[in-house]
């Protein structure tokens, strides 16, 4: 019974963070200073009847409070809105964001994960040795790097052997499944390894960190007294114990992936939720703002609850 | 985890390396296909809602215009084949292209332009408001057969007025817009006309994604003369360095707007990189309110006069744009057009002794930390800097510098362009929030929009300065009615040699369009607006391979 209590209130808890987010994302981006039709309003031919249209347009004439209102209504029926820039459904334009982010950003996340594990063990494993500061110092490294800038170091250095820009060479015509496979992996590489490189520095830290702690536990030093194989003893009992806090890192860094990566999508012209997200804040898209920080925080809040649940299942000791 | 897959990975990963890598630099499709590569990009298909210049000159591309300008910017034919208006000018017949078809076999008939007119003067307050500025002073149109087109007008415009609005209006194919209207018109912006596009020019849009990739098709029904090439895309880059290496490992054939400081790396790579006067102009904005508040020194035409003669525009030129960029010295670009540029006006010299005399002589005193004071206030003003203009940061720090030695402090406020017009132009459109800032304008090749942009009627609409004098206003109305061009053109000159003493805008530098194209390709020509323009279509209909 204690188990389905804590997943009850894990989910409750979940549902209210989500109630709270939708209002502190609609109240968020109408107090940054701008006007959401000002830009939108100053185009070549536009007369001053323009601001008003589409003040109307997008009920921006009406109090904060009714556009509140609507915006709550319209939520409660799956509907988004409609982004002020283009005109179209915001779920439309989020979906199609979303497809191209995902497969990019899972996959420098996923390379970041096996990596910055697999050094961060190392690097506990081999303490006080050559191998451990290689491996500390280069993920510090990395992680202290801007991204932008790793970014257009990787393009400089490998330019010309892989695609600087664009997701796919739209150019190619009816290219048949695998050629087009291998056209998104190429064109995938840089902006993956970019976002990989950023984030594995954090995952060896706090990897390290943890078996660390876990490696000067009395059941480690029994297992070493036991005559068992390093890899083993890593494997079988240091890792396994030290798994709570990089299951939130790794929690945490799944659910962002619907945030996409700003940076990196920008330097590689990726058109992806970041670029999306960020052109949607310079043009004041509140409903395109909303439904992305929506989607976001329903991501974060999700993989929460599974690192929550896991939680459960991995430390029994959280429900007594 | 065993040996083994352990040490599978890296032979995995090199040999996704391997296999990824290998072509990525290779041409692709036909060797008929022109790869533009643009920082700008389009917004969107529907003209009543795109925004960026990119999406016009797609338009430009796909949909007929009555008129073009040919490449020494004087009106030419195009789907209008001739026009005359009537005696006392209000009313304007064009006779249009006979046999012309929409890209899905539909006819093209001059019903289309009327409805096109029509719909656009009924929902000018709607759905139809990205337009309104096109249609304005016009009654009514009609089409009394397939090939005539009546205009109707209120009173008489100027002609160069008349065929420069219709020069950017886009004539849409009726039976597809029809069907889309909507609530009173409210369709028409909601309508996403995706691609494949119905138009008729001599491509055809026929895949867009946003943010990404356009790719436009040889349109074999055009009724002009058919473009030499196959297929042309345009794919958006939100990185400058990664365009430029994209194009210089031959993953594009050209790219518009390249930066100063990769024009010299292009040129030693063998590419042809031209370099034309363009059409954008950086400004130093005084707020100019009469009715402001604060600091109002700032209204003091002697006081922008120091300012202006505190500039340094060779400084800027040669620092901020490496060359690329002339003096500025008026609301009228010299590239804009045949002769609406006053030719009289001259660059303002930059002479920091005649400033400090002026502002002497006002009485400004200098106090502590060498500040003058200005009616019992420091002359210390915020410089709202919008942050979409690369050229800002470093021009600020120049003008920093030199204002500081005719005793004014700078201090610059970077925000964004909506927070930076939201703060210029303050609450209920009063202006009075701001004193000084910087942006830029990108002048038409017709001078009414940039004249209009000082008018008391752009207030909260493309008013960035807060002038509004009746007297210049006046002066407006009368250029679009003039009879003559030659009549509309002294007007023009007259109204730029008004707001070169009143100065609510210093102007700084006139930047160069700069394009870059691969030495396989020729035909390819820049202008004053780029080479992917909304002036005319000879760019891209003209380029083809060696």
């Amino acid at each position: 019974m204690r188990g389905i209590d804590y997943v009850l209130k894990r989910v409750g808890f979940a549902i209210v963070t989500v109630f709270v987010a939708v209002t502190i994302n609609f109240v968020l981006f109408r107090l940054a200073p701008g006007n959401a039709v000002s830009n939108l309003s100053r185009v070549p031919h536009a007369t001053q009847q323009l601001r008003h249209a589409l003040e109307v347009q997008f009920g921006l004439d009406k109090s904060k409070w009714q556009q509140y209102v609507i915006y709550l209504k319209q939520l409660s029926h799956g509907n988004l809105g409609v982004s002020y820039e283009n005109e179209q459904p915001v779920s439309t334009n989020l979906r199609i964001a979303l497809i191209n982010t995902l497969p990019m950003v899972t996959l420098g996340t996923v390379f970041a994960i096996i990596l910055g594990t697999f050094t961060g063990v190392l690097a506990a494993w081999r303490r006080g040795t050559k191998t451990e500061g290689a491996s500390l110092s280069s993920a510090l490294a990395f992680y202290a790097m801007p991204t932008q800038w790793l970014g257009l170091m990787l393009i400089i250095l490998f330019a010309g052997i892989f695609p600087t820009g664009g997701m796919t060479n739209e150019f190619l015509l009816n290219p048949p499944f695998w050629t087009h496979m291998k056209d998104l992996a190429s064109h995938m590489f840089l902006p993956a390894l970019t976002l990989g490189l950023t984030l594995y520095g954090e995952y060896t830290l706090i990897v390290r960190s943890a078996m660390l702690e876990t490696l000067g536990e009395d059941y480690i030093l029994t297992a070493r007294a036991k005559g068992l194989k390093p890899r083993t003893i890593v494997r079988k009992h240091a890792l396994r114990n030290a798994m709570l806090p990089i299951t939130t890192l790794i929690a945490l860094s799944l659910g962002y992936i619907v945030a996409g990566a700003i940076l990196i999508e920008t330097v590689f012209s990726w058109p992806g939720i970041g670029r999306a997200v960020y052109e949607a804040v310079l043009e004041r898209d509140y409903p395109m703002l909303q439904g992305a920080f929506l989607v976001l925080t329903l991501s974060v809040i999700f993989f929460n609850l599974v690192a929550d649940l896991l939680y459960f299942k991995l430390d029994p000791r959280i429900t007594e | 985890m065993s040996k083994r897959w352990l040490a599978a990975i890296p032979v995995v990963a090199a040999l996704i390396f391997a296999t990824t890598a290998i072509g990525s630099g290779t041409k692709a499709a036909s060797s008929g296909t022109f790869r533009l590569g643009t920082a700008n990009g389009i917004d969107s298909l529907n003209p009543y809602v795109a925004f960026n210049q990119d999406a016009y000159s797609a338009f430009e591309y796909i949909y007929p215009v009555l008129v073009q300008y040919d490449s020494h910017l004087h009106f030419a034919p195009f789907f209008a084949k001739s026009w005359h208006h009537s005696k006392d000018g209000k009313t304007w017949t064009f006779t249009t292209q006979s046999h012309a078809k929409w890209s899905d076999g539909k006819p093209l008939t001059a019903a289309d332009a009327a409805w096109t007119i029509n719909i656009d003067i009924k929902y000018q307050g709607g759905g139809a408001a990205n337009e309104a500025g096109l249609i304005s002073h016009i009654k009514s149109a009609s089409a009394p057969n397939a090939t005539t087109l009546v205009v109707h007008y209120k009173l008489a415009p100027n002609p160069a007025y008349v065929l420069g609005q219709f020069q950017q209006f886009y004539i849409l194919p009726k039976h597809i817009w029809a069907q889309h209207l909507g609530r009173n018109g409210a369709g028409l912006k909601t309508f996403p006309n995706n691609a494949p596009v119905v138009g008729s020019g001599p491509f055809n849009l026929v895949k867009f994604q946003r943010n990404n990739i356009a790719i436009f098709q040889r349109n074999d029904s055009y009724w002009g003369v058919k473009p030499k090439i196959e297929e042309f895309g345009l794919q958006q880059f939100s990185d400058d360095d990664a365009m430029v290496t994209a194009l210089q490992h031959n993953n594009l054939d050209a790219i518009e707007a390249v930066p100063a400081t990769a024009m010299k790396t292009l040129r030693n790579g063998g590419f042809v990189v031209s370099d034309v006067p363009g059409l954008d102009q950086t400004d130093f904005i005084v707020n100019s309110n009469p009715k402001k508040k604060h600091h109002r020194e700032l209204l003091n035409l002697k006081v922008k006069e120091a300012f202006d003669h505190a500039i340094d525009r060779k400084k800027i030129d040669s620092v901020t744009f490496l060359g690329a960029a002339q003096p500025a010295n008026s609301i009228i670009p010299a590239p804009a057009g045949v002769g609406w540029h006053d030719p009289h006006l001259k660059t303002v010299s930059f002479d920091l002794k005649l400033a400090n005399q002026i502002l002497d002589k006002l009485g400004y005193k200098k106090g502590p930390g060498g500040i003058r004071v200005a009616k019992g206030q420091k002359m210390s003003y915020d410089v709202v800097a919008p942050t979409d203009v690369q050229s800002i940061p470093r021009t600020f720090q120049i003008l920093q510098t030199d204002f500081k030695k005719i005793g004014v402090k700078l201090n610059e406020k970077a925000l964004d362009s909506s927070a930076a017009f939201a703060l210029m132009s303050g609450p209920n459109n009063t202006y009075q929030g701001f004193d000084l800032a910087m942006w830029d304008w990108t002048a038409l090749i017709d001078p009414d929009f940039m004249l209009s942009v000082v008018t008391c009627a752009q207030y909260g609409g493309w008013s960035d300065s807060g002038y509004c004098n009746k007297q210049y206003d006046k002066m407006y109305a009368q250029q679009q009615v003039a009879k003559t061009v030659a009549q509309r053109k002294q007007i023009v000159w007259k109204m730029q040699a008004y707001l070169y003493k009143q100065r609510p805008y210093l102007w700084l530098a006139n930047d160069d369009s700069v394009d870059a194209v691969s030495k396989n390709w020729v035909g390819f020509k820049n202008t004053a607006q780029g080479p992917f323009n909304e002036i005319n279509i000879q760019s891209l209909t003209q380029v083809h391979q060696k």
